[in-house]
């Protein structure tokens, strides 16, 4: 088998067999699922149960029915009570969410809420309307007929209200995901760094392994834990979904999002994994590790706050900057194209700067890591490690 | 034949080596000592690649070493170096792998190794609840894993008891038998001198004796002179011309409470102390002293 193989192969029984991956895998998983099945709790549609008593009662309940079935997320039952004193009796015992007496009265134990006060108020006036109408002498089938109003067709520029919420939620889950492995998986390449340097490991391995075969089995071994990771993580995510009913919700283009995301850790990954690495074979102990990774991490961090941003303003200047700019870019695109619409172009653009962005990452990185790495004891300067110092 | 040809290796104005030279045959055991800092660990990092030399050159049957060369040497570094949460024989398999054996060799190889280092009850223990000890045989089971056509060995023996010693240098001495050059360092003299064929003595970079322990022993051999009087009075070795190394009262001979001297010296003339021996008491012994290795190595880095 192929050294980087081998040395993949070691990084991902040795890693991925602790308690701490496993662990934080089924923790991760069940957050995104419950994350996942939120929009179907959150737009399950709204039940409610309305008690009619007393003049025009027929009416509002036929009033009411019809509501029901206009509305596919609405679920309106309507239980006529004999007087009023029986319809506040079904209110208090919560037999009934409100109670509408002679089309005059609203009762309910507290303050009706806005969409149950809506459709009372609704349907009351349509029926207030119609009984008035007709008490001005106009035919009842005409007047029916009149009532036949066609509900307003919406059209939003930024998809509908409940669509722009599922998509931020989809965004910010992915922002944060995408850091939390990101930061994970590349600290665990830097901590290995140091754990054969350290140890003088390296020693031995780079008599049998050329360095950058070394670097590349980490890195690619970590790379399919954190990938497998974030497959498992958005398959139980999807999985949820589907499950909770909730894919009927999700807005168009949510699984090209998912998949555009898997795209972006796996450039972003290339980018900081090498940087890690580099870094991180200044240094013999793993005590000065976070020291020196320090100004990656702010890096890395920097994106995941623009990541933020981007989600709340997809189409601010900052945001469409950063989302072209590496490494921002492996944030924020995804970011920006769960919550809108980007230009193929862009999205090719910003791919394309990032993918170069990676691999002059990992050409420095290699340099470093190889002119670095064998020198154990004092920190060694990145200008030593870079080869300009004599 | 493993050959080190004119190393040199400078660390800004320190001069680390300064034309090492050593060659190794097959089969042949070579025991690398100088006092720490000499430049041992420094010539054996360049010897397998790790470390880059300024000059010189190593070759391996005539031709320089590359990394392919390298791979196929065995190699024990000065710090060990091993993964503390892999387990004994997956971790000797792993560096056999990646040295190039093939899985069902590297498992066959492995057992056998840790079965012979007496590792077989750990072999599923993680390395960093092992004694320092048997991290150490499990170091050398990774360097001999891969059937090495070479040994470098870095302090191969330090901290290990007696019966590890021996089991070790059991396992050195099959591997030499079947034609392996084996180059190790150490500081404990007596195990270089009982094992090798061949010895090596650096001092602040040089080379300053090779050969073998006969060699050296011939190169330093008449320049000590043990004699042992009985009867003497005290002071008489203050007339010897030379430098006394060591003088002690060895206890009474046949006759009760006699004085018997044992001095051992490093003459200006044989002949005068032979006189003034002869003078002082009964002379029991008078004879040029064989050095031991640490005699040598002590007189020639001094």
């Amino acid at each position: 088998m192929n050294a980087v193989l081998l040395v993949a192969r070691r990084e991902i029984s040795v890693r991925g067999r602790t308690k701490g991956y496993r662990y934080g895998l089924l923790v991760t998983a069940v957050l995104v699922a419950l994350l996942a099945s939120l929009p179907a709790l959150m737009g399950s549609g709204s039940e409610h149960t309305i008690g009619v008593a007393g003049a025009q009662a027929d009416r509002l309940r036929a009033a009411l029915t019809a509501q029901d079935t206009a509305d596919a997320d609405l679920t309106i039952q309507v239980k006529p009570y004999a007087d009023e004193a029986a319809a506040r009796a079904a209110v208090a015992s919560d037999e009934v969410d409100a109670a509408v007496v002679d089309n005059a009265t609203v009762v309910s134990k507290s303050v009706v809420g806005t969409g149950l006060s809506a459709i009372l108020d609704t349907v009351h006036r349509a029926v207030a309307v119609e009984e008035n109408l007709r008490a001005a002498g106009l035919d009842p089938a005409r007047v029916g007929q009149a009532q036949q109003v066609r509900p307003l067709t919406e059209v939003t520029l930024h998809g509908s209200g409940e669509d722009a919420t599922i998509r931020r939620v989809i965004a910010i889950t992915i922002v944060v995901i995408l850091f939390m492995l990101l930061i994970q998986i590349c600290t665990w390449v830097a901590m290995g760094v140091v754990e054969e340097k350290g140890s003088r490991i390296v020693e031995i391995l780079l008599t049998a392994v050329r360095p950058w075969q070394l670097l590349a089995g980490k890195t690619l071994g970590l790379g399919v834990l954190g990938l497998s990771q974030l497959l498992v993580i958005a398959g139980a995510g999807l999985a949820a979904a589907q499950l909770t009913g909730a894919v009927p919700r999700l807005p168009d283009g949510t699984y090209g999002v998912v998949a555009g995301a898997v795209g972006w850790f796996l450039l972003g990954y290339a980018f900081y994994a090498a940087m890690f690495a580099a870094i991180a074979s200044l240094v013999s102990r793993q005590e000065e590790l976070s020291g020196v990774l320090t100004p990656a991490t702010m890096l890395l961090m920097a994106s995941y706050l623009v990541g933020f941003v981007a989600a709340q303003e997809p189409d601010g200047t900052l945001t469409h900057v950063l989302s072209i700019v590496p490494p921002f870019s492996a944030m924020v695109m995804p970011v920006r194209s769960a919550v809108t619409e980007v230009p193929l172009w862009e999205s090719a653009l910003a791919a394309g700067a990032m993918l170069a962005a990676a691999a002059v990452v990992l050409f420095i990185g290699g340099r470093v890591y190889r002119r670095a790495v064998m020198r154990t004891g004092a920190k060694v300067r990145l200008r030593e490690a870079f080869g300009m110092a004599s | 034949m493993l050959e080190v040809d004119r190393l040199e290796k400078r660390y800004g104005d320190t001069v680390a080596l300064d034309g090492v030279s050593l060659s190794v045959g097959p089969g042949e055991m070579f025991g690398f000592v100088g006092a720490n800092g000499a430049g041992k660990t420094t010539t054996m990092r360049i010897v397998m690649g790790v470390l880059a030399a300024d000059g010189g050159e190593v070759r391996w049957k005539g031709e320089p070493a590359g990394f392919e060369t390298r791979r196929r040497f065995g190699y024990m570094p000065e710090e060990r170096g091993l993964y503390a949460k892999m387990r004994v024989r997956e971790q000797v398999e792993y560096f056999g792998r990646i040295a190039g054996v093939d899985a069902a060799t590297a498992r066959r190889s492995a057992d056998t190794l840790i079965e012979r280092l007496g590792l077989g009850p750990r072999r599923d223990d993680h390395v960093d609840g092992l004694s320092l000890g048997n991290q150490q045989r499990v170091q050398l089971a990774v360097a001999l894993i891969h059937q090495p056509e070479a040994l470098v060995l870095d302090e191969p023996f330090s901290g290990l008891d007696p019966i590890a010693v021996d089991a070790l240098a059991d396992v050195l001495a099959e591997r030499r038998a079947a034609g392996v050059p084996v180059v190790f360092s150490s500081h404990q003299l007596d195990l270089v001198e009982r094992l090798c064929d061949s010895v090596g003595i650096i001092k602040a970079g040089r080379m300053v004796a090779t050969g073998t322990v006969a060699e050296l022993r011939a190169r330093e051999s008449r320049k000590l002179l043990r004699i042992v009087v009985a009867g003497a009075e005290p002071g008489w070795t203050d007339r010897l011309s030379g430098t006394i190394l060591t003088k002690a009262e060895a206890p009474a001979g046949d006759r009760a409470g006699e004085r018997v001297d044992d001095v051992v010296l490093a003459p200006a003339d044989d002949q005068q102390a032979l006189h003034v021996a002869v003078e002082a008491g009964r002379v029991q012994h008078f004879a040029w002293q064989e050095p031991s290795l640490a005699e040598i190595f002590r007189e020639v880095v001094a």
